[in-house]
């Protein structure tokens, strides 16, 4: 037995995936929380840029949507495992889903590179009179790769192996 | 009729088009609700408190009502496309009664109360709940419209 297989048969995975109302619920709740989440994650990134919230701080910005952030990622996170443990055995050959999977590990690389300089440097930024392009360098990233985030992942229900 | 049909065909013959159409859908619905949720986040006290909700308004409501101008032509990209289907969908009329009253409600009360100059605390926070909640049931039944018939 495979490991994807051994996954799929965990008692209330099992259970999980042979109901007709979990999996869309645990879908659903992804979904809504992207767009609760995903929407701080795209303002933050526009108030980098200098497109809107110009009269508020970017620490004000970053630092008071952190928390919602972080309890945001960890309800993707949670729901994103329930949905691909269940159907372990469609996801462990999708391309799709490893794609995604990498550009996941890309979103915490971009936050190893520009964390110190950007996103906890945030009252240095606001004395400066212009945004450095390396803030803007980090905005734009971040957008290009949650953009290919949730394009992948809804990718992942075309793939035909 | 003609012309309808004609789209149709369009979008038929690329099959392309329907998961591109999702990725626009998803891509605004993240981008109008997001930015609908934040206003709420501060009218709810939990986030930018030092800004008053009719800031917040004014910065977001350009990018919440171009977002959902895209999410409403991805929308009705993907109804054409297959729209047999959805006429015969349980789900789809309860998203779209859901829909209009999320959308009549934001530009009615929702900005109303989020310029006011001293809302009730009370107020601001049921007028912010109210709103999470019908735009959490618009997703829901966009996932729903998906899985059931």
């Amino acid at each position: 037995m495979s490991i994807a297989q051994a996954l799929e048969n965990i008692g209330f995975l099992s259970d999980f995936a042979d109901s007709v109302l979990v999996y869309p619920i645990v879908l659903s709740i992804h979904l809504t929380d992207i767009a609760l989440f995903g929407g701080m994650i795209l303002m933050t990134n526009l108030r980098l840029l200098g497109l809107t919230f110009k009269s508020v701080s970017i620490t004000q910005m970053v630092t008071t949507l952190r928390p919602w952030k972080r309890l945001g990622g960890t309800v993707q996170i949670g729901t994103g495992l329930l949905l691909a443990v269940s159907e372990a055995t469609k996801y462990e050959p999708n391309p799709y889903f490893w794609t995604k999977m990498i550009i996941l590990g890309l979103i915490g690389v971009h936050a190893l590179i520009f964390r110190p300089t950007v996103y906890n440097n945030t009252e240095a930024l606001d004395r400066s009179a212009v945004i450095p392009g390396r803030v803007k360098v980090a905005a734009i990233l971040s957008l290009v790769l949650w953009t290919a985030m949730f394009t992948m992942g809804r990718m992942i229900a075309y793939w035909e192996g | 009729m003609l012309l309808q049909s004609a789209l149709v065909d369009a979008l038929n013959d690329r099959e392309w088009v329907f998961p591109l159409a999702e990725c626009v859908h998803i891509g605004g619905f993240a981008v109008g609700v997001g930015s609908i949720a934040l206003l709420d986040f501060r009218m709810l006290n939990l986030a930018l408190r030092q800004e008053s909700p009719a800031r917040i308004l004014r910065y977001t409501e350009l990018w919440t009502v171009a977002a959902l101008i895209f999410v409403i032509f991805s929308g009705f990209t993907l109804f054409l496309s297959q729209s047999h289907i959805y006429l015969i969908n349980q789900i789809f009329p309860i998203k779209m009664y859901v829909l209009a009253a999320a959308l009549l409600y934001n530009f009615t009360i929702h900005r109303k109360v989020a310029r006011m100059d001293h809302p009730s605390p009370a107020l601001s926070k049921s007028v912010a709940i109210v709103s999470l909640l019908l735009w959490t049931a618009v997703v829901f039944g966009g996932i729903f419209t998906g899985f059931l018939e």
